[in-house]
């Protein structure tokens, strides 16, 4: 993986760090759904956030294919490649 | 898609046309007609020969898009001719999903020229919901025989995956690839308002999806209604909407309402609206919208998401009618709504109550038109014991608040029924029957189903429970089958199937409800009858259990797993649902822990 991914999956962690239960564990094979319990309200902020540090815009299609926090991360990679 | 994407500039004194992209005007050349045709396309007939139209917004509130009434008829004309190059026959079904762009409109109107009949499916809006979603695709091109399946770029991979093996789809593709088909010589004919104008599919269930088909007489009788008697609609009004275009609010009442009376209407995307709910309002503040219809969980959004520093610039007193539906109306989020926005021009006068459902092509009844919330306080034990409303006199005594969601549409009659189907007299909580043109013809390929719903006597059964007071509908909730959460209809045995689809679960073992605390907040619960013993087995079931509620429905739901035989039963054998949700409150004492408050986050 390339150093922008890493990057990338830091600058994501951190969101998540903020939104997440205290003393939750958030790394790269983390489950969004299953370990992380992402209620809409919470999703929406993440998008928001990711959406503005980023300056992209994350389409729904690719949000189906979201699982782990690497899928995340390299989803946020391609649409920045795409730019 | 021939979709016009800029518009030289209206009025512009230079001679050159302009290139900035300007909205379509909110008075119009024409002579307002309100909805007094036959058909839809004969509503976009009238409606092309004026100035105004549709607009499309970007996340960031950029206009995107103009799609005049004018060009929408030209471009579905064409499209039109192109659908009946592909040698389809009139009444056949044609998929589009329905994301927030022209070309869905211009699809389903070129249906409607061509005597073929559209339905609007989803998008996926939920975190890892691929597979599930592409399983709800197929039950509904399947369910309704579907001739022909269109999504555009973002989505063609998934209905690809659908259509897979699917006969009766003979053609697939995107809006771009279709017009690059031959456009058949083929004079295209009159609809007739009996002939069926589109399918609306009402729920997300992967097994049994259920499309209502709606005539052309229907659909214009409601529209009718909506904007003659439900709005009041006059020639400055002009509409903005994030209602997506596959549910029977966003398509009926805020696509073809406008078009019926000849408005502009400012769209923004499902998405947009949820991540930054603000651009809505401020595209109601900009263009000074006055009709704008929003299900009680979007009011909730804005006030929770939307900062105080945006309100600055924001001015809201153009807005004469927030219609509120979709789901049952807590007072407690439309007086938060006010009080965040009052000091931007929001007039609680505006809030528009009304009740309806795709069975009934829309709406069946509507309160007043500026008058506002009219709430009834009653009697929270004499509901729950006696199924009564009953008006709280003194103050201290527990009660329970519900809108009044007005009277039924002209033509069309609201009555309440005991479970024999008896008419019960004013303040009897019973189920709500509705009779009226605009009622549907059924099911699409469900004989069993419509039976159920549709009375040999001509009375629908809606489905939900309330009361009448003074020819006012009022909402206290719906059968014990159907679970709402955030807006959305979850049908609980969808989820007991999800439950009975994995192999340590037995049928007929599971049961799903819904728990609503005492500030309203409703939680997905699922009742496993286990035989697992392992702490490992059974936490695993659990969680897998939650990811795939989550992924079907975006709900995070609490998984309790009981021993063999404590589900209780009816004397016929079937799972009681409001037993197992009675059960469920004892065994964890969930009414004493209800006091936690939801989590406020601003």
């Amino acid at each position: 993986m390339t150093d922008n991914y890493e990057n990338t999956l830091q600058r994501i962690c951190k969101h998540l760090e903020r939104i997440a239960d205290p003393g939750a564990i958030i790394r790269a094979d983390t489950n969004l759904v299953d370990e992380f319990a992402l209620d809409s309200v919470k999703i929406l902020d993440l998008i928001m956030e990711i959406e503005d540090e980023f300056d992209i815009s994350i389409p729904l299609n690719l949000m189906a294919d979201v699982q782990l926090v690497s899928d995340l991360a390299r989803m946020i990679e391609r649409i920045e490649s795409e730019k | 898609m021939d979709t016009p994407t800029v518009r030289p500039e209206n009025g512009s004194f230079s001679g050159e046309p302009s290139l900035v992209l300007q909205p379509t005007n909110t008075l119009n050349t024409l002579t307002q007609r309100l909805a007094d045709f036959e058909t839809l396309t004969d509503a976009l007939d009238y409606a092309a020969s004026g100035t105004t139209g549709y607009n499309f917004y970007d996340a960031r509130g950029a206009l995107k898009h103009v799609l005049t009434y004018s060009d929408l008829r030209q471009s579905a004309l064409t499209t039109a001719r192109r659908l009946l190059g592909l040698g389809l026959t009139r009444g056949e079904h044609v998929a589009i999903i329905a994301d927030t762009t022209p070309e869905f409109i211009i699809l389903f109107f070129a249906c409607r020229y061509a005597g073929l009949v559209p339905f609007a499916m989803p998008i996926p809006v939920n975190l890892g919901s691929h597979d599930i979603y592409v399983r709800q695709l197929r039950g509904m091109l399947s369910i309704s025989n579907a001739s022909m399946a269109i999504a555009n770029k973002d989505f063609i991979s998934f209905l690809e995956e659908a259509t897979r093996d699917l006969e009766c789809v003979r053609w697939t593709g995107t809006p771009g690839q279709l017009a690059q088909l031959p456009e058949s010589e083929q004079e295209l004919q009159k609809n007739q308002p009996d002939a069926v104008a589109y399918l609306q599919f009402t729920s997300g269930s992967t097994r049994a999806p259920q499309g209502v088909i709606i005539t052309e007489k229907a659909v214009m009788s409601n529209l009718q209604g909506i904007v003659r008697h439900g709005l009041e609609i006059y020639p400055n009004d002009r509409c903005a909407s994030w209602l997506p275009f596959y549910h029977d609010m966003g398509l009926i009442g805020l696509v073809l309402s406008p078009l019926v009376s000849q408005l502009s209407v400012d769209f923004l995307r499902t998405r947009d609206f949820a991540v930054r709910p603000i651009q809505w309002l401020r595209i109601i503040s900009r263009n000074h919208c006055t009709i704008a219809f929003c299900p009680p969980f979007g009011l909730e959004l804005c006030a929770l998401r939307v900062r105080s520093a945006d309100l600055e610039d924001l001015d809201l007193s153009s807005w004469r009618a927030a219609g509120i539906g979709a789901e049952m109306i807590r007072p407690d989020t439309l007086k938060n709504f006010a009080s965040k926005f009052a000091a931007v021009g929001f007039n609680p006068a505006a809030f528009l109550p009304c009740y309806g459902l795709a069975e009934a092509s829309l709406a069946v009844t509507f309160s007043k038109v500026g008058t506002g919330l009219d709430i009834m306080k009653v009697d929270t034990e004499t509901l729950a014991d006696r199924s009564v409303a009953v008006r709280v006199q003194a103050d201290g005594r527990k009660h329970t608040e519900f809108v009044n969601c007005g009277k039924p549409l002209p033509g069309h009659f609201v009555s309440v029924v005991d479970d024999n189907g008896k008419p019960l007299p004013d303040m009897r909580v019973g189920r709500v029957l509705l009779k009226g043109p605009s009622i549907m013809s059924g099911y699409i390929n469900d004989p069993e189903t419509t039976q159920r719903v549709m009375r040999s006597d001509s009375w629908m059964d809606s489905g939900d429970l309330g009361y009448v007071s003074e020819g006012n509908l009022y909402l206290t909730g719906r059968h014990k089958d159907i679970i709402i959460i955030n807006g959305r209809n979850i049908r609980a045995q969808d989820i007991e199937e999800i439950a009975e689809q994995q192999p340590e679960v037995r049928t007929r073992e599971t049961s799903a409800f819904a728990v609503v605390d005492s500030n309203g907040v409703s939680t997905v619960v699922l009742v496993i009858e286990c035989r697992l013993s392992s702490v490992q087995e059974r936490q695993s079931l659990m969680s897998r259990l939650q990811r795939l509620v989550y992924a079907a429905f975006g709900v995070h739901c609490l998984v309790e797993l009981v021993p063999p035989h404590t589900l209780p039963r009816t004397s016929s054998g079937k799972l009681s649902r409001a037993a197992a949700c009675k059960g469920f409150m004892q065994r964890t004492g969930f009414s004493s822990l209800q006091s936690a408050k939801p989590e406020v986050r601003h």
